[in-house]
């Protein structure tokens, strides 16, 4: 039994190994044995790993002193994955500060009305807060404003003007 | 339960806006028409003093702009199927002088002579509110001195940089009262409209003043990090509700007029925000994301419990009260992006006899009249944005057209 058991195996794994096998692939000439080449015909990408993931799908960066923008989806305040870059950027910048005070700035798009939307402003900054003292900020030295609707950098009618909207602006006190 | 469902779908597939709805109920109002004997007719005006008897919910105005002699007794044949004719001198030189004499239409006899003058042309709007609103009074009918308040609103003028205007509530006159930086939420700080609240930025942080309109003093009553809004103020003018957020989360508190002692409302870890007075100031209703959506909640000042009162919708993040009665605005559509339906609803504390006001457009900013008869609000429409007003009781509408500027906060 443990003979049929060895042997079955090792016959599956022979066939295995031989479906494995693979002929180098001849690129060049006509002789190209590649029957779909549509795998090839877009190029690689190249990145930069001191700015990997802080292009912010090129919405810009109206923070000023070093510090980055963070963005928001819409109706939302919590930090995106594709925002913790920005974030660390930001516990960089701000550990430099020399004890100087950041404001952080809380933006919405213009969707919001009254109130409300000024609490949306004011709950994006306190997660850029709240975040950067998680990876160890001091952030007695920050001071949130929320500006509701009211700094737009963006004015045209358009969804990715509207996410240029939905941000954290930060900065240092002068 | 099939026709139930059939009548229902029924109602709401021929739900139309307010103002549509009201033309037919005419059975208490006066029928009356103007005469206007000023030396040359000004349409402006006369389109006012149409509005306040329109609105009023009391008359069935005469939409003709007639002519005719102020001091005659005689009534053109035409109008003797009226009850009452208006007839009025409009002058304005330096200052703006109007005489009114309301005449009964079957026969002549004066009912009511008046006359008003201001030292300015701007403010002829409310000549024509005053006036209105004693003819009203004459006739006995309920008040309608809500028309002769000021509406105050600020508006955005650039990125960071807003106005706040004061205007009659039918936008007529306007007059910018604070300009230069960023000012927010003007709120009427005491029954009379001498003064009121608004948020500046001016300073590190938003900060809470009360400015007297008309000796220009000003009084700072706090500062709060993160946000700071005057959401409410009671009858009395005596405390006032704010939104603030001292420790970076925005809470309702309800503060002395002065600033001087404050008490903390709501306690929830995401936003309370909009804090009104309802059920003798007992109580607020307010509006919570709580629930993960913005929605209407109540509690008491003192206790801790937390209710909520709407039931319906997934985006209801304005509201307004009056009494026992509520009025909120709810995102009726779901673009992320564009022009969204918010249609306005009318409700009570206990959230019974939900009805709703508007049926189409972006109604927000919703404001009862100090007497709760009126809402007013903002609608935004493909023609542009307006000022709209709605009769509770008549269901009369009116909408008047607003500049392109986007409003940020209202009150009247």
């Amino acid at each position: 039994m443990i003979k049929k058991v060895i042997l079955t195996t090792a016959t599956f794994s022979l066939l295995l190994l031989t479906g494995c096998g693979q002929t180098a692939p001849d690129l060049g000439g006509s002789s190209n044995n590649i029957s779909d080449a549509s795998a090839l015909s877009g190029d690689t990408v190249s990145i930069n790993e001191n700015t990997y993931g802080n292009e912010l799908g090129g919405r810009g960066n109206s923070s000023s002193d070093g510090f980055q923008s963070v963005y928001f989806d819409f109706g939302d305040y919590g930090i995106s994955s594709g925002m913790e870059n920005a974030i660390s950027r930001n516990v960089n910048v701000a550990g430099n500060a020399n004890g100087r005070r950041i404001k952080i700035e809380g933006n919405c798009d213009e969707f919001g009305t009254d109130e409300y939307n000024y609490a949306l402003g004011l709950k994006r900054a306190k997660s850029v807060k709240d975040s950067m003292g998680a990876q160890g900020m001091d952030t007695s030295k920050m001071v949130m404003v929320s500006f509701g609707e009211s700094n737009p950098i963006c004015t045209n009618s358009t969804d990715s003007c509207y996410g240029k909207n939905r941000r954290v602006d930060l900065r240092l006190i002068k | 339960m099939r026709y139930l469902l059939l009548v229902l779908l029924s109602l709401n597939l021929f739900a139309v806006d307010a103002s549509l709805k009201i033309e037919k109920d005419v059975e208490h109002r006066s029928r009356i028409a103007l005469e206007d004997a000023s030396s040359s007719a000004n349409e402006q005006f006369f389109k006012i003093l149409l509005s306040d008897l329109k609105i009023s919910g009391h008359f069935l105005a005469d939409t003709r702009h007639h002519r005719g002699d102020l001091n005659s007794k005689f009534i053109t044949p035409a109008l003797k199927s009226k009850e009452y004719v208006l007839r009025y001198i409009l002058t304005q030189s330096s200052g703006t002088k109007l005489i009114i004499r309301l005449l009964k239409a079957s026969d002549g006899k004066e009912l009511f002579k008046k006359s008003y003058s201001i030292p300015t042309t701007s403010k002829a709007p409310f000549l024509a509110h005053k006036a209105i609103s004693d003819i009203n009074d004459v006739l006995k009918y309920p008040s309608i001195s809500w028309i002769n308040r000021y509406v105050v609103f600020s508006r955005y003028t650039s990125a960071k940089q807003s106005e706040i205007i004061l205007a009659d509530y039918t936008f007529n006159y306007k007059k910018v009262i604070i300009r230069g930086g960023l000012n927010l939420f003007p709120k009427w700080a005491d029954p009379k409209q001498k003064s009121l609240y608004y948020t500046s930025y001016a300073g590190m942080i938003p900060t809470l003043y009360r400015l007297n309109i008309y000796s220009g003093s000003k009084q700072k009553i706090t500062s709060s990090e993160g946000m700071l809004v005057c959401s409410d103020v009671s009858s009395n003018g005596s405390k006032i509700l704010v939104t603030m957020a001292p420790e970076g989360q925005a809470d309702i508190y309800e503060m002395s007029a002065s600033g001087g002692s404050k008490r903390r409302i709501t306690t929830f870890n995401g936003i309370d925000v909009n804090g009104k007075y309802i059920d003798n100031e007992s109580r607020i209703v307010f509006v919570s994301n709580r629930l993960g959506y913005a929605n209407i909640f109540k509690k008491s000042i003192s206790g801790s419990g937390v209710s909520q009162v709407v039931y319906h919708g997934r985006n209801n993040n304005a509201v307004d009260a009056h009494g026992s009665k509520i009025v909120y605005s709810s995102r009726e559509s779901q673009n992320s992006f564009g022009n969204n339906t918010f249609n306005l609803y009318l409700t009570s504390s206990t959230g019974s006899g939900t009805r709703p006001l508007t049926a189409s457009g972006t109604n927000q900013f919703p404001r009862f009249s100090t007497d709760g008869s009126i809402l007013q609000y903002i609608k935004h429409s493909g023609s542009g944005s307006s000022i709209g007003y709605t009769n509770l009781s008549s269901k009369q509408s009116l909408l008047f057209p607003l500049g392109v500027r986007k409003i940020q906060s209202l009150d009247w």
